[in-house]
């Protein structure tokens, strides 16, 4: 391993990042190196052409949703940490790890899970998925087989399915009230990541 | 599947006890009556076959002399066969009519036990009759008749997605697992065997091939009993699907142990060469029976894509290609219950999309009617068959025998998922892993197997055959009868409701996108990334290739939205009968989307109403709880093997909030006073066709013209008022005459816009609040009698395993 604590100097605040995300030094150093491969100009940041250049996102419909979500709003570049941050909500969640009362709750909690999810919705974070807003993702998802009115159709029932407080937008927790049967934290994982 | 518990309200029968004492009275003549037949009957026909022969020949002969004509003659040999059979079948089905009329015996008891019971006391009283007892549990009869139809049934309504996502620990359980008990179990009862040098025994002549043929028979959970008691303890889908998957993939290791060790202990020896063979063989039995499976489950899905005129033999199609698959693969000695189970779930995405409405609730029917009266054959004729014997009673081993399967059973399961819990997202808890192992039930299957040997070959069979009973009745009866109560005691997660809601699909898929997203990202080849190429391959090739017309674009979200609107439309018209609602359109706009600019939605339930004249406020009310009552004495009594999985026992509240949303709806459509049409879905969608239940022979009824001529609301809040026109798609429900009982389907028939009396469900302009009234109220009692009488078999409405998408 000795190869591995060099490049481990390369990351900065290691200890700080394990710390707060959970990962191991063998994950953080595999996150590290696709970094640095999605990085083509070696600029130690990531932009959205790198990520661009990932295959499979480009047929991904809502790819350029989960592209943007690794940018924090205002910012152009993503930097290893706020990568590595990001990619911490989907950790699997460790069932036996004992939480002391200071610590807040983990980067892959169920409930940190559900609220990245929801900010891939609410673009415009103004803390609820509009109509419009679910229209958006239905088409994206749906893509062009479907007419308009089958689709608002599909939106309008959603939304008076999830929508308890009938303002006519789903806020955060109406989502996780329609999602409490899922099994978030396996539907959420990546086992790779454990 | 729907659950199989009982009712328990008395108003559900309205029978007295003195009925059901008298109608227990008759079934037991009934049964005596069967019995003399059937052993005068089978004693000539099994044991001398020439003797009827004889017979014929001597009648023949009789010819030369002139007698006089008979009027009257009585000919039992030449319908015997099928007439037996007919009898047994109907014996099987009056017995299952008998446990439910005793509401307390079968919540107690499950309903695999009574049935032994049954056939333990058929065959007692055809012994007491003198008679030999027919072998009706002769293994061909088992294997190639009684069987398919109960795995196909479980294999067609396979829950997809949790057996995929628990694969690897189901292969786990039922490869590994089921060679560890064998072994176990042989080994050690070879060990057994051999122990006692004092006084030596018959037990010392086994040998230790024929334990380790003896294990591998009796180490096999078997699908039938699993099924038939997990149907009714109603845990959830996790464990439900862990021990069930079990008991499907192990058949592949039991029908290549038993081979291997067939084929060897006549020889004697088995070496190593041989155990690699074996894996080997293991490995093409399993792949090549799923492969068998999946081919023919493609041609019925091809076929099916061709059936859009001749919609009557569709449930054929599905029928005959896997019974084919699995006869195919018995042929090649491939496992067959794994062919069959991939036929079935190869082909149902692209069979459903395909065949009609009608078809698909066939297709249903049958095939819980057909495996309802395999299963309950089954288990007669394995009490029929202990008590037929041959029995050779030998305390050690089969003490031995019982002890050691629960042994083996808990350490594999144990020490299983320990193995497996490295490397799973979600564990397995202990609560778990005792259900697992405690669900270890062994069947017919096993019996079957153990018939099959051959008695010269095999000095032991008798023992190894009651050892095997003894085995069967123990799991069924002791498991069987206390794992309810277990199960309530350890408190383990019952079986959610799975009304899967919109939000739910639409957020799995979300979910899923950014599942897939994320491992591109991570540039790891995962899970997800893999069923996306697995989806993305199926909706560029795959579907179109099997997928009639326009269905084949359909998204999934979409044909489960569908499915979602259909389904509420069936279950508003069965509860609420004769208020005239709006057309039920699935594919537009849901009833709630009828409301003007920007009220709150249809569900809300206090709101200020003008007032409706107190008449016929009361009229609605009335007929709403008439009908509510009728609901609810329909709904009751349940089981696997009907269909609705009643939906409003728990749902109860959701049935009064209806009701009231109907009130509110009917009010609302009063105050409008219009017309309101919906636009509609692109004209040639075979969804909409199906949607509105197209008849057998005219199957599209082209709404494609009339739809085209409807303008599309620009603004898709306000679904203004539009006059009214001869190109309105208008549902309406062609109700079934009341003297048809046999219509299956809840809305027999939508037609076109007949402007006629019956007028079912339909918008109405309303002329006028009392002109109206009074037509509408006749309309109303007359239409909603004929509703109630339409709709009294529960048509196909909630089924859960019908919601899961193929690939979600």
């Amino acid at each position: 391993m000795g190869s591995s604590s060099s490049s481990m100097d390369n990351i900065p605040n290691a200890e700080e990042l394990m710390q707060e995300t959970g990962f191991s030094a063998a994950h953080l150093l595999r996150l590290y190196e696709r970094f640095e491969f999605l990085d083509k100009d070696q600029t130690g940041e990531l932009r959205p052409e790198d990520f661009g250049a990932v295959g499979g996102l480009a047929l991904n419909p809502i790819g350029d949703r989960i592209i943007s979500a690794f940018f924090s709003p205002g910012r152009e570049t993503v930097d290893f940490p706020s990568f590595v941050r990001v990619l911490a909500h989907f950790r699997p969640n460790d069932t036996n790890r004992t939480r002391n009362g200071t610590q807040q709750e983990p980067v892959n909690s169920r409930t940190r899970k559900l609220k990245f999810a929801f900010q891939l919705y609410d673009q415009d974070r103004d803390g609820k998925i509009s109509r419009a807003e679910l229209l958006q993702v239905l088409r994206a998802m749906l893509g062009i087989q479907v007419t308009e009115e089958q689709l608002q159709s599909i939106a309008e029932r959603a939304i008076q399915e999830a929508d308890l407080d009938r303002d006519d937008a789903i806020s955060f927790d109406e989502f996780r009230k329609s999602l409490e049967k899922v099994n978030i934290d396996h539907k959420m994982s990546i086992r790779f990541l454990k | 599947m729907p659950s199989r518990t009982c009712s328990h309200s008395p108003t559900g029968l309205g029978k007295s006890l003195p009925e059901q004492g008298l109608l227990l009275l008759v079934v037991l003549v009934l049964l005596e009556g069967s019995v003399l037949p059937l052993g005068a009957a089978s004693s000539p026909d099994v044991s001398h076959q020439d003797d009827s022969h004889n017979h014929k020949v001597a009648d023949h002969g009789v010819n030369a002399t002139k007698k006089a004509f008979p009027v009257l003659d009585v000919d039992y040999h030449h319908i015997q066969t099928p007439f037996e059979i007919s009898l047994w079948v109907l014996l099987a089905s009056l017995m299952k009519l008998g446990f439910h009329l005793i509401p307390r015996l079968s919540s107690i008891v499950p309903e695999s036990c009574l049935l032994i019971v049954v056939g333990l006391l058929v065959g007692g009283l055809i012994k007491l009759a003198g008679e030999q007892v027919p072998p009706v549990l002769d293994s061909r009869l088992f294997f190639l008749c009684l069987l398919p139809p109960i795995i196909l049934d479980a294999g067609y309504f396979l829950p997809i997605r949790p057996f995929m996502e628990n694969l690897g620990t189901i292969l786990m359980f039922a490869v590994v697992g089921t060679v560890w008990n064998a072994f176990f179990v042989g080994g050690l009862l070879y060990a057994v065997c051999q122990i006692q040098p004092a006084n030596p025994s018959s037990l010392h002549s086994i040998e230790l091939l024929h334990c380790l043929l003896f294990g591998s028979i009796i180490s096999a959970v078997d699908p039938v009993a699993v099924l038939a008691v997990f149907e009714e303890i109603h845990i959830n889908e996790l464990l439900h699907i862990l021990v069930f998957g079990e008991s499907l993939l192990n058949d592949a290791v039991t029908v290549v142990l038993y081979h291997l060790f067939v084929e060897y202990a006549g020889v004697g020896t088995v070496t190593v060469m041989d155990g690699f063979l074996g894996v080997i063989s293991f490995l093409v039995v399993a792949l090549g029976g799923v492969l068998v499976g999946a081919i023919y489950g493609i041609l019925a899905a091809f076929t099916s894509r061709f059936t859009s005129h001749t919609r009557v033999i569709e449930p054929l199609f599905v029928f005959v290609y896997s019974y084919m698959a699995y006869l195919s693969a018995e042929m090649f000695h491939l496992s067959g219950i794994m062919a069959l189970i991939a036929c079935g779930a190869v082909m149902r995405p692209y069979v459903e999309a395909n065949i009609s409405h009608k078809s698909h609730t066939t297709i249903k029917y049958f095939l819980k009617m057909w495996s309802s009266v395999s299963e309950t054959l089954i288990f007669i004729f394995l009490g029929v068959a202990t008590v037929d014997g041959p029995h050779s009673w030998n305390w050690t081993f089969v003490t031995v025998t019982v002890i050691l399967c629960l042994v083996a059973r808990v350490i594999g399961v144990v020490g299983l998922t320990y193995i497996i819990n490295k490397f799973r997202i979600v564990k397995l808890t202990t609560k778990d892993q005792f259900i697992v192992a405690y669900g270890g039930l062994r069947g017919a299957i096993a019996f079957s197997l153990g018939f099959l040997l051959d008695q010269n070959q095999f000095a032991h069979r008798k023992m190894f055959l009651t050892a095997i009973i003894t085995v069967i009745f123990f799991t069924v009866f002791v498991q069987g009868m206390t794992i309810k109560p277990l199960v309530e005691l350890l408190a383990v997660k019952k079986k959610q409701e799975a009304k899967r809601s919109i939000n739910e699909e639409i957020h799995t898929q979300f979910l899923d996108h950014l599942l897939t997203g994320i491992e591109d990202i991570c540039g790891h080849y995962g899970h997800h990334h893999w069923k996306d190429k697995l989806n993305r391959f199926n909706k560029k090739y795959v579907k179109k290739c099997l997928i009639a017309g326009e269905r084949s674009k359909e998204p999934q979200l979409i044909a489960f939205y569908h499915k979602m609107e259909m389904k509420q439309a069936i279950e508003l018209v069965e509860s609420g009968g004769g208020v005239k609602l709006p057309s039920a359109v699935p594919s537009t706009v849901s009833m709630q989307n009828i409301q003007p600019k920007k009220p709150p939605p249809a569900k809300a339930v206090e709101r200020a109403l003008p007032q409706l004249p107190k008449g016929r406020e009361e009229e609605i009310r009335k007929i709403l709880r008439s009908n509510l009552q009728r609901t609810r004495q329909r709904l009751r009594s349940y089981n696997r093997h009907t269909l609705v999985a009643d939906p409003y026992e728990d749902g109860f509240s959701d049935l009064l909030i209806k009701k009231q949303k109907m009130i509110e709806l009917e009010k609302r459509i009063k105050e409008m006073n219009n017309y309101l049409t919906v636009p509609a879905a692109p004209p040639d969608s075979p969804t909409m066709c199906r949607a509105r239940l197209a008849s057998g022979r005219d199957t599209d009824f082209k709404p494609a013209q009339q739809q085209k001529g409807n303008k599309i609301c620009p603004d898709p809040q306000a679904y203004s008022m539009k006059p009214v026109s001869d190109s309105v798609p208008i549902i309406q429900v062609d109700l079934a005459s009341p003297q048809s009982p046999d219509s299956v389907n809840v809305m027999d028939e939508f037609r076109r816009a007949n402007q006629e009396e019956d007028q079912g469900l339909m918008m109405k302009p309303h002329q006028g609040s009392s002109g109206s009234n009074k037509p509408g109220e006749a309309d109303t009692t007359r239409d909603q009698q004929k509703l109630m009488r339409c709709l009294s078999d529960p048509g196909p409405s909630a089924d859960e395993d019908e919601d899961e998408p193929f690939l979600p």
